[in-house]
């Protein structure tokens, strides 16, 4: 049995639909990843999980109990905020402590399971100061360790690195990583970062405009997208896209580039209609006998790989992406060739 | 830059503007009542010539004595023991009859200043005075001489003493009834509304409850009627309460007896409950537009934790909203403090009960001219908002700031 499920949740705030029609399950254990742009409803959901939203329609279960009339304390979660939300007139400790203490847990109970909890967090030593003195990431760990106290059913992260900076942003990155595999417990992740969904999701959900658009691995959502948009917003630089139409079963004919072969993603088209091919920056090749030509209009070097971007004949965009420093200037006029295997058309 | 001049000096100016008065209060209220009245504060501070009398020796001279020497200073501070006398002796006053050179064998009345060193006719001898105020009165022949009261100009070293003080506040009971009176005043009356303000603020800035946007419209428009306007309705309801409270009384106890059932409508009761209904809506709008500006996610943390209204109120807005609470009861303190309005129309009237701006307000009539006592009073009801404002300064800053910047 699942230990979370969204049974056709809705909400709606005033006339704006905000969430439509989710349906979700989760696994014990799972660490999942809410992605999408913003504004699509990601943290609405979570919130909702969370009840610090009520649903318009539709049933949410945490642990096999329906939990939408259940105040969030009695709901088994905990959350850690955006902005960390620490009580800054707090010390650490109390931080801690304090929804313990609400719960009427004992003083000897309340002290084993902080301590505990800022010992799985390397963090012991930061007990008596308050949040003030604290630096960005120790803060993070403070708030995460707040959540860990509580021992809930579910983690809910609400875009908890964005207010970190770079470097820090991939340490929590990993650390949080390893704390889930170290502590086993059900997470959602709501985040706008598709890098942080692949790296940290066994199950990625992608949002948009409050509708699940796809569910499922990193790679798989990688391989095989569902639709455009997943396509689109998944791997960078993102996914080339060609306009065509639909020539056979799994045949393309645009103006700048034709394919046989490609995964047909759409079920609904029949030859004839209007697609698009999308085809990742990764997978172009430089072939001088390549079916796609264009003239480079920028040079990105990452030192890691290298990014051009190109306009073909016909005037579409697109990018090349290569972990060779290629020796290319702007205004070069280069083809290339790609697996149809790995093109799709939606 | 230039603007940035022109900001001190107009500071300094401001600060200056408000400081003379304080410290012309203080300075006069040190002084004695001699000094205060003849010269003005600013003189207080440095050399001043200031006249005074003394007399040349005691009385009941034992047997005949050729000279008696003695120091000005000395005799002049056998009387003024609360600001003793320093500095330097300028000159002395003669006042009597010498030989008229002009009609021999005559006499004229003369009067002229005598500087320190020059001899100068005193009971059938010649006194004559140093700068120090050492002086020697010499006679030709041994006589019995009565003691001379002479005036005396010294220019005289400043001199501070709280022999004021000590006469408002411990000769009469007045000064310190008034003190004991206003804190009853004005501790409840600052400590009441503040503290349903802040649970008001809390409800109108974070609990949902059908028609909270017009209830706060009608408290925020509340701010400005006048208390003025509300005079009479208020003293009618103090005086309808206070009169079944006086049937109350007289159907429970045995008042009747002694004749004490009298319930008094004017009460420090009343001017409590004014004040905090004046108070208030002030006290809401600042609280809770400070309180609105707490970052929402901590609420919401608090309410996964598991806290309740009650217990967020407590543990989480109390402790953060000091500056706002701190800042809010300065304001109030103040002005309740100083208020004489309301507590001359609805305040306690007899005696013992005045509060201190009325007391201040009665002793402009009893002390007239007494400037030192004046100003010793006024220093004293000065002297707890002062301390109470320097006490609190850095919370009232922020608080000043409260809900213009987030999270204060």
């Amino acid at each position: 049995m699942a230990q979370l499920q969204l049974k056709d949740v809705n909400k709606s705030f005033g006339d704006v639909h905000v969430i439509k029609n989710v349906d979700l399950e989760i696994n014990k254990g799972e660490f999942v990843v809410f992605v999408g742009p913003s504004g699509c409803g990601k943290s609405t959901l979570l919130r909702m999980i969370a009840g610090l939203e009520t649903l318009t329609s539709g049933e949410i279960s945490i642990a096999d109990r329906l939990v939408m009339d259940l105040p969030p304390s009695k709901r088994g979660i905990a959350m850690v905020f955006q902005s960390y939300a620490l009580y800054p007139h707090m010390t650490v400790y109390n931080n801690m402590a304090f929804s313990l203490d609400l719960q009427g847990f004992s003083k000897s109970e309340i002290n084993e399971r902080v301590t505990e909890a800022a010992k799985i967090l390397q963090m012991e030593h930061l007990l008596d100061r308050r949040p003030a003195a604290l630096s960005g990431g120790q803060r993070q760990r403070v708030a995460i360790g707040r959540a860990i106290v509580r021992d809930p059913e579910v983690f809910l992260f609400d875009e908890p690195l964005s207010n970190l900076d770079a470097a820090l942003r991939h340490d929590t990155r990993v650390e949080i990583s390893k704390l889930h595999r170290q502590l086993g417990a059900t997470t959602i992740y709501v985040t706008h970062d598709q890098v942080e969904a692949m790296t940290l999701a066994d199950k990625i959900v992608v949002l948009k405009a409050g509708q699940v658009m796809q569910v499922g691995s990193p790679m798989e959502l990688f391989n095989q997208p569902a639709n455009e948009f997943v396509a689109g917003f998944l791997g960078s630089p993102k996914m080339n896209f060609f306009d065509g139409q639909l020539a056979g079963a799994a045949d393309f004919q645009g103006n700048d580039v034709s394919a046989q072969g490609a995964r047909l993603v759409s079920t609904d088209k029949s030859a004839g209609d209007s697609v698009k091919l999308g085809v990742r920056p990764q997978h172009l090749v430089i072939d001088e006998q390549g079916v796609l030509e264009g003239n480079v209009t920028l040079v990105e070097r990452l030192g890691t790989e290298t990014i051009l971007e190109l306009l073909t004949p016909g005037g579409t965009l697109f990018r090349f992406a290569s972990a060779e420093s290629l020796d290319v200037e702007v205004g070069q006029d280069l083809r290339f060739s790609f697996d149809a295997a790995q093109a799709h058309i939606f | 830059m230039i603007s940035r001049t022109l900001k001190h000096v107009v500071l300094a100016l401001i600060v200056f503007i408000w400081v003379v008065p304080f410290v012309s209060l203080v300075a006069t209220s040190l002084r004695s009542e001699l000094a205060s009245k003849t010269s003005g504060f600013w003189t207080a501070f440095t050399p001043t010539e200031l006249g005074h009398r003394f007399s040349t020796h005691d009385r009941g001279l034992d047997e005949p004595v050729l000279s008696i020497d003695g120091n000005i200073f000395d005799r002049i501070n056998l009387t003024e023991k609360d600001f003793p006398v320093s500095g330097t002796v300028e000159s002395v006053l003669f006042k009597g009859r010498v030989a008229d050179p002009e009609n021999p064998g005559k006499t004229q009345l003369i009067r002229k200043l005598v500087p320190p060193g020059e001899a100068m006719p005193v009971r059938d001898g010649e006194l004559v005075f140093q700068p120090n105020g050492d002086y020697v009165l010499t006679f030709d022949e041994p006589t019995l001489p009565k003691p001379k009261n002479l005036d005396v100009f010294i220019n005289q070293d400043p001199v501070f003493g709280a022999a004021a003080y000590e006469e408002v506040l411990l000769e009469n009971e007045d000064v310190p009834n008034a003190l004991i009176a206003s804190f009853i005043v004005t501790i409840p009356a600052t400590i009441i509304p503040i503290t349903i303000a802040a649970f008001a603020a809390y409800a109108f800035a974070w609990m949902r409850f059908p028609g909270r946007d017009w209830l706060f419209v009608i408290v925020v428009s509340l701010m400005v009627v006048p208390t003025q306007l509300a005079f009479l309705p208020i003293l009618q309801g103090f005086s309808g309460i206070a009169h079944w409270a006086s049937s109350l009384n007289a159907w429970l106890t045995d008042c009747e007896l002694s004749n004490s059932c009298e319930v008094a409508s004017k009460s420090y009761a009343s001017l409590w409950v004014t004040h905090t209904a004046f108070g208030l809506p002030l006290a809401i709008y600042l609280l809770r537009n400070y309180i609105v500006g707490l970052p929402r996610e901590l609420l919401e943390s608090a309410r996964i934790d598991g806290a309740n209204h009650l217990q967020i109120f407590v543990r989480l807005i109390v402790p953060l909203s000091v500056p706002a609470l701190a800042s809010f009861s300065i304001f109030q303190f103040l002005w309740v403090w100083n208020d004489l309005i309301v507590a001359l129309y609805i305040g306690p009237n007899n005696g013992e009960d005045l509060v201190f701006p009325i007391r201040l307000q009665q002793q402009l009539g009893t002390f007239k001219d007494q400037l030192h006592l004046l100003n010793a009073s006024a220093v004293i009801s000065m002297i707890v908002p002062v301390v109470v404002f320097l006490a609190m300064q850095k919370y009232f800053i922020r608080g000043l700031l409260a809900g213009s910047v987030k999270g204060g």
